[in-house]
């Protein structure tokens, strides 16, 4: 089935159910829904994470959701008489600290209202409360934005192109722009770095807007979200905080790594000053600069070193004695006595839920 | 499900027998009922012999039986915050011979599984090339491809078990690793045609996916073995292992097997990303670290008996079971003790034997009832073979996290239960 028909086979179920009038396509809302799954969860099992679940959302006073920490702001709002429908949800989701001065939902806001509509139309599906609002019928006929639903790119049918030079003569060469727009890596050495700059008190702002929901307001972390400070002098106790000011051996990571995959959820959304003030905000968080006014630029970025840079060394594993008894391994008698137990399994059961989390929270992590 | 009366529990999992307390003598007995009675699996007329299955059709992309449904990939939920950067495991306990299923095969993400439809994917190779090119899928294609079957070990498989043993199922401890047939382009085609400079000395391959993945691989890798794959087991990747193209690093940890492949650079120098830095870089006890610690070395597990797949027999011909690999080359050899280390006696590989790709290896033994404390430690081409744990302990410390090959030592009980245990 061609996109467009299943878009609109999915439009007409949507639109047999009661009271879902809405612009949107829940189907493309799946995909929107994306920016949001970081945070919150949705149906079957969805439990709160670092938002809300948004189960039955419309009709839902704001702040209720059941066993989940909001924001006073949200908290008011709700005590006030805030109460979810599509066009309040719509509102908070376009600017939401606009919405609500003080929530601590860290996210930048949906800039398209095709993203807001399916979105909407997305979560609606999941509430049996109509979108609308009870005391107005603000369902618009948006046949128009329907209709766009034939998909533009579908239409760009896979290509393949040759051209002269190379060995096979396959490919395109690419564009400067396209190049631009992908190659954002950046080296130590400096290789990469954007004209721009910020400063440490410039990032705090930016910082607790977009980073601290998960990372903690001085980079502590919040529950198991990664830490992103402290930890000196803690990389040979038994239990190492690895952190940028602890570990890292290169500011460029810092600034690469944010300005590639962060804030989680919504990566590629800050400008290359908002990095250099999020870099340099970082480096205050791990006291490897102490003045507030510190300005981080392309032109000074090399100047900084990071306290762990010296501690890497290159792989020699092949130094350490296993490696040097290849050959024959021993075969019997290899130990004088017999073989006991030393230690048994600490968990004894990993089915999922049956561990306590703050039991095994010192355990480790994958990486 | 069919109705299966008074005959033995057919269609109970292993896993909810064990859970009913099932010890090794509970089957001998039911075994020994049927006898005298006549096994009514046999002498009855069971319905699927008497009534018509589904057509073709019914099932136009097939699953596995309804009674494999407990072979799955599963997660430890308290290990990460969010499901979208965290790890599932390969029930490796259930599996046998040399190659993974597409759906079985671990997945580790770090911004969530990226849908891309393939019309929309691009490859771009720029940096130090002659001449900086795009690729559609469909060019690709048009390239000489390969098929060759790999292993792909997360370097954090085993991680969790530096400090000690910590977690009862193969599953968990030795499940980050897979091994299919991939179906590629060499990597050296794709930046030939690029043309490479002459100080290009490393490339960094990056993901399409919501962490734009990265890592710097040295040239000398690039124009050796790595491919760029579309195809794992003849059918297309699946969405959690990169769809529509991923990089094929043979033998390397799995980090830098970059999905959603979309770009590869090529340069003078490393780039030293995060996955380089503040990952995978192997923390030693005097607190200096290594990097750039690609390799992973010969390692092996029994798969069977593990905790989570009990001896459901009594005392008799029993089946050990395993498997083992090396990202140096081919396993030569692995030997299984089953008196903790002490002696050892060396097992059957069967399958075949493809350099950096699992060996499935077999020790075929007479179970007298008694506890065994079970282990294997595989050899590869160059003679190098699996240390210890504690060997591994005294050169590294505790803190390595990532590369830890270490001998496993399962305890089967006189019961054929089994536990994750750590011996003198
Ligand atoms: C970075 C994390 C994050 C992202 C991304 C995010 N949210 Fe939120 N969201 C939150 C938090 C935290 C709250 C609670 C706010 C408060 O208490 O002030 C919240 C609250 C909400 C609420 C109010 C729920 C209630 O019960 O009061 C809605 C609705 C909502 N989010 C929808 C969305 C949607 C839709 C998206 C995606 C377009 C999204 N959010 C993206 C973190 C996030
Ligand atoms: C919704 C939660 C969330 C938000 C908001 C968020 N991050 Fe992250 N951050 C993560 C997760 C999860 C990871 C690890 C991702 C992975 O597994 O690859 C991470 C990793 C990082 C790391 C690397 C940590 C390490 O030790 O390797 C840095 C640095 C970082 N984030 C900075 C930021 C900055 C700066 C912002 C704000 C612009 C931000 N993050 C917003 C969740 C978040």
């Amino acid at each position: 089935m061609s996109k467009f028909l299943k878009a609109l086979c999915l439009g007409t179920a949507l639109a047999a159910l009661p009271g879902l009038a809405i612009a949107g396509d829940a189907a493309k809302g799946e995909k929107v829904f994306k920016k949001c799954a970081a945070c919150h969860a949705v149906g079957d099992g969805a439990r709160n994470k670092v938002g809300p679940q948004l189960n039955e959302v419309f009709g839902r006073t704001a702040g209720t959701a059941e066993d989940y920490k909001y924001s006073k702001a949200m908290i008011q709002a709700g005590a006030d008489g805030l109460v979810w429908n599509e066009s309040t949800i719509a509102a908070y989701l376009a600017k939401p600290k606009d919405m609500i001065k003080g929530t601590k939902m860290a996210f930048a806001g949906l800039k398209k209202q095709e993203d807001l509509d399916n979105v909407i139309a997305y979560l609606a599906s999941f509430s049996s409360a109509s979108p609308a609002a009870q005391d107005q019928s603000s369902a618009e006929p948006a046949a128009a934005e329907q209709t766009q639903t034939a998909d533009a790119s579908a239409a760009a049918a896979p290509v393949s192109a040759t051209r002269d030079g190379g060995v096979f003569g396959l490919g395109r060469e690419a564009t400067e722009d396209e190049i631009a727009a992908w190659d954002i890596d950046i080296r130590p050495d400096g290789t990469g770095l954007p004209v721009g700059s910020g400063t440490v008190a410039d990032g705090e702002p930016i910082y607790s807007e977009n980073c601290a929901v998960c990372h903690g307001d001085f980079g502590e972390g919040v529950g198991r979200w990664p830490v992103l400070a402290g930890g000196h002098d803690t990389l040979r106790e038994d239990r190492p905080e690895k952190t940028i000011g602890s570990y890292w051996p290169y500011l460029s990571t810092v600034y690469d790594y944010v300005r590639r995959a962060m804030p989680y959820g919504n990566a590629r959304s800050l400008s290359d000053d908002d990095v250099y003030a999020l870099t340099a905000y970082l480096l205050y968080l791990n006291d490897v600069v102490t003045d507030e006014d510190f300005e981080l630029s392309n032109e000074n970025f090399t100047d900084i070193h990071l306290p762990n840079e010296e501690n890497f060394i290159a792989d020699n594993r092949a130094d350490e004695e296993h490696y040097a008894q290849k050959g024959e391994p021993c075969m019997s008698d290899c130990k004088p006595n017999a073989v006991e137990i030393t230690m048994r399994a600490r968990i004894l059961d990993v089915t999922p839920g049956s561990v306590d989390d703050d039991e095994a929270a010192g355990v480790g992590g994958v990486d | 499900m069919s109705d299966t009366k008074g005959s033995p529990p057919q269609n109970l999992s292993r896993r909810s027998l064990l859970k009913a307390g099932l010890a090794a003598g509970a089957v001998a007995g039911s075994a020994g009922a049927a006898k005298a009675a006549g096994d009514p699996l046999i002498t009855e007329v069971q319905d699927w012999n008497r009534y018509l299955g589904d057509g073709v059709q019914a099932r136009p992309y097939g699953t596995p039986s309804e009674f494999e449904s407990h072979v799955v990939r599963r997660d430890v939920e308290w290990l990460t915050a969010s499901t979208e950067s965290s790890v599932n495991f390969t029930p490796l306990h259930e599996l046998d011979g040399i190659i993974t299923p597409n759906g079985l095969c671990f997945e580790r993400h770090h911004g969530g599984i990226s849908e891309i439809n393939p019309a929309d994917h691009r490859l771009m190779i720029n940096g130090l090339v002659d001449t900086p090119l795009v690729f559609t899928m469909e060019d690709l294609k048009r390239f000489p491809r390969e098929n060759r079957v790999y292993f792909l070990e997360c370097a954090a498989n085993s991680g969790m078990e530096w400090r000690g043993s910590q977690l009862n199922g193969c599953q968990y401890t030795h499940g980050m690793v897979h091994c299919v047939m991939y179906t590629g382009v060499p990597l050296k085609l794709i930046l030939e045609e690029a043309g490479i400079k002459t100080n290009a000395k490393w490339v960094m391959p990056e993901g399409a996916d919501a962490s734009a993945m990265t890592r710097s691989i040295p040239m000398e890798k690039a124009l050796d073995d790595c491919l760029i794959a579309f195809k794992m087991n003849g059918e297309a990747l699946r969405p959690e292992q990169g769809y529509p193209l991923r990089l094929v690093v043979p033998g390397w940890e799995g980090n830098m097997w970059v999905k959603w492949l979309r770009r590869i650079e090529v340069g003078d120098e490393p780039w030293h990303q995060r996955e380089e830095t503040s990952k995978y870089t192997d923390l030693l006890a005097s607190g200096k670290a290594r990097r750039f610690t690609w390799v992973m070395d010969a390692k092996s597990v029994i798969t069977s008996p593990s905790p989570q797949a009990p001896v459901t027999h009594g005392k008799g011909p029993m089946v050990i079971s395993g498997v083992a690999w090396s990202g140096n080359g081919r396993i030569t050899r692995v030997d299984v003790s089953i008196d903790g280390g002490r002696n050892w006696k060396t097992a059957r590989i069967d399958g075949p034997s493809l350099p950096k790709a699992l060996h499935r290896f077999y020790l075929d033994i007479d179970w007298d009832g008694s506890d065994l404390l079970i282990q294997s430690r595989a050899m590869d081409e160059n003679g190098y073979f699996q240390p210890t744990k504690n060997e591994l302990r005294a050169a590294r410390g505790e803190n390595s996290i990532y590369h830890n090959n270490g001998i496993q030592t399962w305890y089967v009980k006189a019961d054929g239960t089994v536990e994750n245990v750590e011996v003198s």
